[in-house]
């Protein structure tokens, strides 16, 4: 007898496979789809986090030499992008990494800097922005931010900012304008002329700069904090000219100097060293050098009479001005990592006859211009506000 | 013999059921869910922004073998009990940690809003030396309590012979003339 007893509904299958099949289709679906919509944003927000700590309180890798002065990204030497001054001074950054890192001729995006500062084997997309107080100039590398909104947190990109300060290095300026020679029975230094400089009416003179690595190195202020050191000896490049401090002398207002119509030319740079503390003005007695060709100045970069063009050969006349920058990485590679180094850098000026003019053989004790922390013709080394953006996506 | 056994009567049902599912499906794909766990990244931004303004406004941008004194001293040791001294460290305050925390790279700025207190150790009651005391330093909105701050602090080390300034110190109050630590707290919220 055939009759619909035990048979199962058509209906009653498709209805039920199509509940079962729904059933398992959402129970996986909706764990992965929050899952991916929650662990995106989050690590998006980690990432800028995470490459914002890097730069802002990490000094990179390598560190001495530092991977800013190394030449080329080529070869790989640089491991990790970092802008910190030191990792005792977070928030804290020195130019020439920054400079180097917004160097978008040099490094590409994303590549360099994806295995260089955000790391991950996700391929993000990313902005790293930086900007000076009281500057409307942004340095900036990455891609265009997605979306422009104030306060976002979750969902777009993921953000992060710091609070950062940027060591400005020292530079001493000397101005000339108002030297009035003193008259009397000997030549003594116009209360005119800045300290630690003197004057002698001669047809050749000698103006020297004095850096004492050893003071320079232990008696910076704030107990000698490395964010308003002087620092001749900062991690320099392997070839010694880029990395490091520099020092940026300034002379103006030279044309008042010479009383008698005297004409100047500027002859000789030369560099002088020495590990023995002793008077400059005992003719470098115990200073060996020139360490450098004195005259060719363009280890430095010397502009003279406000020509934006760097002098290369010596002698060069001077009228009104000259500006001095000795550029990061040479103090240190004259020191050879030496922290006993004494330096004296002599800039040698010929006149046309005997007149007035820059001499500091006659300046105690060193017979130099003391390039120090306590001369009111240096600007200390100081550190400006800015803020730095990360955005990851 | 032709008759409904066999047939598909619910061919809506299925064809409903194939519409709900991909219209679930499109809408978990298109929306951010906002759960309050993730509130801790906001949260963590507006921390991280916040230390990093006092910890700046705590470095000194010049310091000089005489003298090196931050911002955020200055303004600490400016705002005693007087009501000038107050009126000062406000303004300064407000202005350098607004400016701090409000600037962004680009022409945009953000709009934060805080309130900012000192507390420090009160050596007036001689009976009770282990005392604290606290006052007002710096706002820019007064709390309602419908806000969510989050709350940043920073130690800061401060000179003056009596803090703050033009107390009468009691005999007996424990006091001793050398750098001691004030704590600046500051509440920060986004609208």
């Amino acid at each position: 007898m055939i009759d619909d007893a035990g048979n199962l509904s058509i209906d009653f299958l498709v209805g039920f496979t199509i509940f079962m099949i729904t059933l398992i289709y959402v129970a996986t679906l909706i764990p992965t789809l929050f899952i991916g919509l929650q662990s995106s944003s989050i690590d998006y927000d980690a990432v800028a986090y995470r490459t914002s700590v890097i730069l802002a309180e990490d000094p990179g890798m390598p560190y001495n030499p530092s991977w800013e002065t190394l030449p080329n990204i080529s070869d790989s030497q640089i491991l990790r992008f970092g802008l910190a001054l030191s990792k005792d001074t977070p928030n804290i950054l020195t130019p020439e990494k920054i400079n180097r890192f917004f160097c978008s001729t040099e490094f590409v995006y994303p590549t360099d800097y994806q295995s260089r500062a955000v790391f991950g084997d996700y391929p993000y997309q990313f902005n790293i922005s930086l900007q000076m107080a009281g500057s409307n100039v942004t340095q900036s590398i990455g891609d265009i931010l997605p979306e422009d909104t104030i306060g976002r947190s979750v969902g777009t990109y993921g953000y992060s900012r710091r609070v950062i300060k940027v060591k400005e290095h020292s530079n001493a300026t000397l101005d000339f304008s108002n030297f009035v020679v003193n008259t009397g029975p000997t030549p003594a230094p116009p209360s005119s002329l800045p300290l630690g400089i003197y004057t002698q009416n001669a047809t050749t003179q000698d103006f020297s700069v004095y850096f004492n690595y050893t003071y320079l190195l232990n008696s910076g202020p704030d107990y000698n904090s490395i964010a308003y050191q002087i620092n001749p000896l900062a991690p320099s490049g392997a070839n010694g000219l880029i990395g490091g401090e520099g020092a940026l002398i300034n002379l103006t207002g030279l044309q008042a100097l010479p009383k008698n119509g005297a004409t100047v030319n500027l002859s000789s740079i030369s560099i002088y060293k020495s590990i023995s503390e002793a008077p400059l003005n005992t003719v470098q007695g115990s200073f060996g050098g020139p360490e450098l060709p004195p005259k060719n100045p363009s280890q430095f970069l010397l502009y003279i009479d406000g020509n934006t063009t760097p002098v290369t050969s010596l002698p060069c006349n001077v009228t009104s001005n000259l500006s001095l920058y000795i550029p990061p990485g040479l103090l240190s590679y004259l020191g050879e990592g030496d922290t006993s180094t004494l330096l004296n850098v002599t800039m040698q000026f010929q006149l046309s006859q005997q007149d007035w003019y820059l001499n500091s053989t006659q300046v105690t004790p060193y017979g130099a211009f003391n390039y120090n922390y306590t001369n009111p013709n240096i600007t200390q080394p100081h550190l400006e506000d800015g803020v730095m953006e990360v955005a990851v996506w | 013999m032709v008759n409904d056994r066999g047939q598909l009567f619910t061919i809506e049902g299925v064809a409903a059921s194939m519409i709900m599912l991909f219209t679930t499906y499109l809408v978990l794909g298109a929306t951010t869910v906002y759960t309050p766990g993730d509130s801790h990244i906001s949260d963590m931004q507006l921390e991280q922004i916040g230390s990093d303004a006092l910890k700046m406004m705590n470095t000194p941008s010049n310091c000089t073998s005489t003298s090196c004194v931050s911002q955020l001293q200055a303004i600490v040791n400016e705002s005693d009990f007087t009501p000038a001294g107050q009126n000062q460290a406000l303004i300064d305050f407000n202005t350098t940690f607004l400016n701090y925390v409000n600037n962004r790279t680009g022409s945009m700025s953000d709009n934060l809003h805080y309130t900012a207190n000192i507390t420090f150790r009160d050596y007036t009651d001689a009976a009770n030396p282990n005392s604290t005391g606290s006052y007002i330093l710096a706002f820019n909105r007064n709390l309602t309590g419908v806000e969510h701050p989050v709350r940043v602090t920073e130690w800061v080390l401060i000179g003056p012979p009596n803090f703050p300034q033009g107390i009468v110190l009691p005999r007996n109050s424990g006091y001793q003339p050398q750098p001691r630590a004030v704590l600046v707290e500051v509440l920060l919220w986004r609208d």
